[in-house]
């Protein structure tokens, strides 16, 4: 497959040189996870029962499937982004570079990106199995009770992903009136 | 009277749900091959992937609807509710599949690891066969359902814009190319059931009403005009198709239910034969 070959652990560093629309392959650590995460580290008012470390990660908007003896990781993609969007200024300011998932994002995250000079990558969903190929390792880094939507550490390898959103603000989606959250 | 075997349904439900999870159907299958997009080679390659691991196609294996016919004449000495939910709780534990479930919706979310419980639509038809159709509903496609309780001077046009419009601004995060389900008239409750029923219906079939055949063939179009794309990345086709199924309602009213299926529309249906005893 063809792409640019991005090491995760610079990413932070080319942000500013990834192309809207750009395929990348990525290497490297992925962090995952989803909607209730997300609740639980970035409560609002109150304050968080764990806080992690963000500066440089990239976090990868996803769910696996139960895993085959054997593999690192059972079947995996990208979960709808947009229901993401009001946590993504906190993660971001909290220092993460990166985001990925599928499907559009609001205005608001597009700012949150401009701002905070992050990307954000359009993984390919329906291809769950192949992507369960591309990753090596996986370990639960919190919230193991919550069984698929606790957060994860994959290690990847020739992973796909789309600019979809630039370092710049600059939007694929731009044209599309996406809400403000929700879907 | 006329009776069907509760093992035969339990083992064959079991295999029809693994199927529907771990091949892609026909017609996905010639829309990936004609499309290009970014990632058009991995989504080829994970229908092979996935039909020589038994690793499901998509991660999210979904929350699983049956929509059950039952003949008049068949008498079942099991309940056809406990088989059902029993089916999903052994085929999500004996395979690699997600469980999706949470239990309390609103407070503690908690996933219950068994992905209970499947949704059971059942209704009685004149006849002695058991006839058991199913979805395997990913979340993100779910939420893009949507009810309009319209006013009945809206008519066709109205229907169209409010469609239009919401697939819009939601269409790309449901996995596009969309198969789209259009439920109208009935009260509010069968109009959403309408539009999930119409997702049984395979690309191609077209409602026996020319007006609603009209209507979904127009659909189509409009939906394939918003350019939603491939992953909705803007390139390719946006609808893998539309159907309409229509319902008798009160006079102050014009329900409209959608409900969209992903690209992979994941489904089946197993007809068992009743036996006369």
């Amino acid at each position: 497959m063809k792409g640019r070959k991005v090491w995760l652990e610079q990413l932070g560093e080319l942000s500013s040189s990834l192309q809207l629309g750009e395929l990348l392959l990525l290497h490297g650590r992925l962090f995952l996870m989803r909607d209730a995460a997300h609740k639980r580290l970035f409560p609002g008012d109150t304050k968080p029962d764990v806080t992690l470390d963000w500066n440089g990660k990239t976090i990868f908007y996803a769910g696996p499937a139960k895993p085959l003896p054997g593999w690192a990781s059972g079947s995996i993609g990208p979960t709808t982004s947009l229901r993401m969007d009001p946590f993504l200024p906190a993660l971001l300011q909290a220092g993460a570079c990166a985001t990925m998932g599928k499907g559009l994002r609001g205005e608001q995250a597009r700012q949150a990106c401009q701002r905070w000079n992050a990307v954000y990558l359009v993984a390919p969903s329906g291809c769950a199995a192949v992507l369960a190929q591309r990753i090596r390792k996986m370990q639960v880094v919190a919230f193991e009770e919550l069984g698929p939507e606790a957060i994860f550490q994959a290690e990847v390898e020739d992973f796909p992903a789309l600019v979809a959103i630039d370092s710049q603000g600059h939007s694929l989606f731009n044209g599309i009136a996406a809400p403000q959250c929700g879907s | 009277m006329f009776r069907v075997c509760e093992q035969t349904v339990s083992r064959e439900m079991g295999e029809a749900l693994v199927q529907a999870q771990v091949s892609v159907n026909p017609f996905t299958r010639a829309v990936l091959e004609r499309s290009t997009c970014a990632f058009s080679g991995v989504l080829l390659e994970n229908v092979c992937v996935a039909r020589e691991t038994g690793l499901p196609l998509c991660q999210d294996t979904g929350m699983v609807v049956f929509f059950v016919e039952r003949g008049n004449q068949l008498q079942l000495d099991f309940s056809l509710r406990d088989v059902l939910q029993r089916v999903v709780e052994n085929v999500f534990a004996s395979n690699p599949f997600r469980f999706s479930t949470v239990t309390d919706p609103l407070f503690d979310r908690k996933n219950p690891g068994n992905n209970l419980p499947a949704v059971i639509h059942e209704r009685v038809v004149a006849g002695t066969d058991l006839s058991i159709h199913f979805l395997v509903k990913g979340g993100g496609s779910e939420n893009l359902s949507k009810l309009w309780m319209m006013r009945p001077g809206d008519g066709e046009k109205g229907l169209v814009d409010a469609v239009k419009q919401h697939l819009a601004k939601v269409g790309a995060a449901g996995c596009p190319p969309l198969h789209v389900g259009i439920g109208v008239g009935g009260t509010a409750d069968e109009a959403m059931e309408m539009s999930k029923r119409a997702l049984l219906l395979d690309p191609g079939q077209r409602n026996p009403d020319p007006r609603y055949a009209a209507l979904e063939k127009r659909l189509e179009g409009e939906i394939e005009q918003l350019h939603l794309g491939v992953q909705g990345l803007g390139h390719g086709p946006s609808c893998l198709g539309v159907h309409v199924l229509q319902a008798p309602t009160h006079i102050a009213t014009l329900p409209v239910g959608l409900s969209a299926d992903c690209f992979l529309m994941r489904k089946g249906n197993v007809c068992f034969r009743g036996q006369r005893t």
